[in-house]
C-alpha cells in the first residue's frame, strides 16, 4: 500500500470534508454570492478592493479553522487516527483552504457580479456594464521607468498574496488550540513589529537615518538595472518560497501533533 | 500485536504519568485495563495507538512505531475515546465516509450492532444523539471495522442497563483468534465474563497482567462467614452478605472471579498478591 500520498484516500478525506460540512458550505457560499450581488448593484467600478478585502477575510477564517478538530481532545484524535498520512491530510488541507476557497470566491464573485449589475441596471434605473475588475489587469506602478507591479498579473498575484496568507493561518490552527485566528492574527503582528525593527536598524545602518522620506524613490537605479533586477528576483522567489515553507513547518507540525 | 517496553511519559516536566511501563498484549484475547482515576489508563491507549508520544521507552504495536501513524496500522485500529467526537453526520454517512478508511468493513455486521442497540434508523444525526445512543453507534461502528486491535476508554459509560448487557455479547462474540481487544474501565463489573485478561495500573506502573485461567488457579475467591478463621486469606471486605475474600489457592479448586474483589486486593496487597504469580 502507497503510504505517502494515496489518491483514493486524498477523495475519501475530501469527501468526508463535504459530507461533514456540507451545510456550513452552501450556506457560507450562499451568503457570499449575496454580499457580492450587494456589492455590485451600482456597478463594477472600484469594488475590486472591496472584493479583494471579502476574499482575504473569510480566506484566513476558513484557513485559520482547517484543523479545528485539535480544539476539541475528542475530534482530534478522531482526526488524528482517519487511516491516512499526514501528507495527504495536509494535502487536502491546501486544496480545500488555498484552491478551492479561491475557485469557490471567483465563481460566486462572478456569478454576483453579473446578477448584482444585472438587477440595479433593471430596478435601480442604471446603465453599467458588467465587469469583472477581479479579472483586469491593475496598471503598472513604475519607479524610475522600471515597472514594479507587472500588468496582467493582478489575478495570480492576489492568488499569490491569498495563498501566503492561507498558507500561515493553516499553519496557526494547527499550532494554536482555541481561537486560532486571533492567535495567529497576534503572532503575524508580533513578527511584523520585529521585522519593522530590524528594517530600521538597517536603515540606519545604511544610510544613517531612521526615515528616508520618499528618497527612495530619486534614487538612480539606471546604472545599477542588473542589481535591482537582482532583488526582484530574489524578493519574487522569497515571496513564492515563503508558501511551501509555511506548508512544510504545517506538515511537520500535524506529524508532531498530539492529543 | 502491542509491545510496550519501559515506557516513560509525563504531560508536564515534573510529574510523570508513566514511569519505566512495560507491557505486552497478545491476540485472541480481551484485556482489562483496571486502575484509578489518574493512573493513565486512557495515556497508554493514546501511546498505542500514536495519538501521544513516549519519553523514553518504545511501543510497538502490530509491528509498527506508532507515533508515525502509518495508514497501515491505522487502518487496523480502532480506538473508541471516553469522550466521543463532535460530528454533524448522519449514522448513513458517518458509515460512508469512514468505513471506506477500513478495508474489513463489513455492513452486514454494522446494522446488526445497530439493531441489537434498537437504533434501526440510519439517518439520524450523531449530534442529535444521546450520548448512549452515540457510544453505541461507535461501539457498533468499531467492531464492524474488524480491526485487528480495538481500544475502548470507557465503553460502558452513559450505557443503559440492557445496553451493558448487549455490549457484553457483541464483543465476546467479535472476538477471534486475529483480533486483540483492550478495554480501560472502572467499571468493573460490566467486563464480568468477558475479560479473558486483567492488568491493574497503581502509582503509573503496571502492577499486575495475568490472563484470568492464571488468576482462578492461584487465588481463591469466596464468601466467608464471619466467624470463620484461614490463613490463606489474603484480603477480606467486610459486607452485608458476609466477607468476602481473596485467598491463596491451595487446593487446586476454581472459583468465579470478582474482579472488583481481586482490584481492591491488589491495591490493598500488592506485593502478596503479585508474589503468588
Amino acid at each position: 500500500m502507497n503510504t505517502t500520498l494515496n489518491i483514493n484516500r486524498l477523495g475519501l478525506l475530501l469527501k468526508r470534508y463535504f459530507l461533514e460540512n456540507k451545510q456550513r458550505e452552501l450556506t457560507f457560499w450562499g451568503i457570499t454570492m449575496v454580499v457580492f450581488t450587494l456589492m455590485h448593484l451600482a456597478g463594477a467600478q472600484d469594488k475590486f478592493i472591496s472584493v479583494e478585502i471579502y476574499l482575504f477575510i473569510s480566506g484566513f477564517i476558513f484557513a485559520a479553522g482547517t484543523f479545528k478538530a485539535f480544539n476539541f481532545t475528542p475530534s482530534g484524535m478522531h482526526y488524528l487516527l482517519i487511516p491516512a498520512t499526514h501528507l495527504e491530510k495536509l494535502v487536502t488541507a491546501i486544496i480545500l483552504s488555498t484552491f478551492y476557497f479561491f475557485v469557490c470566491t471567483l465563481i460566486t464573485y462572478t456569478i454576483g457580479t453579473a446578477l448584482g449589475t444585472t438587477i440595479g441596471n433593471i430596478f435601480l434605473d442604471m446603465h453599467n456594464p458588467i465587469q469583472f475588475t477581479l479579472f483586469q489587469s491593475t496598471p503598472d506602478f513604475i519607479v524610475n521607468g522600471h515597472s514594479i507591479h507587472k500588468a496582467g498579473n493582478a489575478l495570480l498575484n492576489t492568488f499569490i498574496g491569498f495563498a501566503g496568507v492561507q498558507s500561515v493561518f493553516m499553519l496557526g490552527s494547527t499550532h494554536f488550540k482555541g481561537n486560532a485566528v486571533g492567535k495567529t492574527m497576534l503572532a503575524v503582528i508580533a513578527v511584523s513589529i520585529v521585522l519593522g525593527i530590524i528594517e530600521l536598524f538597517l536603515l540606519k545602518a545604511t544610510f544613517g537615518t531612521y526615515h528616508l522620506d520618499g528618497q527612495m524613490l530619486n534614487f538612480s537605479i539606471t546604472q545599477n538595472q542588473n542589481m535591482f533586477t537582482g532583488l526582484e528576483t530574489a524578493g519574487t522567489i522569497f515571496k513564492y518560497a515563503l508558501i511551501p515553507f509555511f506548508w512544510v513547518v504545517t506538515y511537520f507540525r500535524l506529524t508532531e501533533k498530539e492529543v | 500485536m502491542v509491545n510496550v517496553q519501559n515506557v516513560t511519559f509525563s504531560y508536564t516536566k515534573r510529574a510523570e504519568l508513566l514511569s519505566n511501563l512495560s507491557l505486552a498484549l497478545e491476540t485472541g484475547r480481551i484485556h482489562g485495563l483496571l486502575g484509578k482515576n489518574g493512573e493513565g489508563k486512557s495515556t497508554l491507549l493514546k501511546l498505542i495507538s500514536g495519538l501521544d508520544f513516549p519519553k523514553s521507552g518504545s511501543i510497538e504495536t502490530m509491528g509498527f512505531n506508532p507515533i508515525k501513524r502509518n495508514p497501515d496500522m491505522l487502518q487496523e485500529i480502532f480506538f473508541l475515546p471516553e469522550e466521543l467526537p463532535q460530528l454533524t453526520l448522519s449514522i448513513a454517512n458517518y458509515e460512508n465516509v469512514y468505513a471506506p478508511f477500513y478495508p474489513n468493513f463489513s455492513t452486514e455486521q454494522f446494522n446488526a450492532y445497530l439493531k441489537e442497540f434498537d437504533i434501526t434508523d440510519k439517518t439520524l444525526k450523531l449530534n442529535k444523539l444521546s450520548h448512549g445512543q452515540k457510544k453505541k453507534v461507535f461501539i457498533a461502528f468499531g467492531l464492524a471495522t474488524n480491526t485487528k486491535l480495538l481500544l475502548m476508554d470507557e465503553p460502558t459509560n452513559g450505557l443503559d442497563i440492557p445496553s451493558k448487557g448487549q455490549f457484553r455479547r457483541m464483543v465476546a462474540s467479535a472476538i477471534d483468534e486475529n483480533r486483540c481487544l483492550l478495554i480501560s474501565t472502572h467499571q468493573v463489573h460490566d467486563l464480568d465474563s468477558l475479560i479473558d485478561s486483567i492488568i491493574v495500573m497503581e502509582k503509573h506502573e503496571i502492577v499486575f497482567n495475568q490472563p484470568i485461567e492464571n488468576i482462578t488457579k492461584k487465588l481463591f475467591f469466596r464468601v466467608a462467614d464471619r466467624n470463620e478463621k484461614d490463613e490463606n486469606v489474603i484480603y477480606s471486605e467486610d459486607t452485608l452478605r458476609g466477607l468476602y475474600q481473596v485467598c491463596e489457592n491451595t487446593t487446586g479448586e476454581e472459583s468465579k472471579l470478582d474482579i472488583e474483589l481481586l482490584f481492591n486486593a491488589i491495591l490493598t496487597e500488592k506485593n502478596k498478591i503479585v508474589k503468588l504469580f
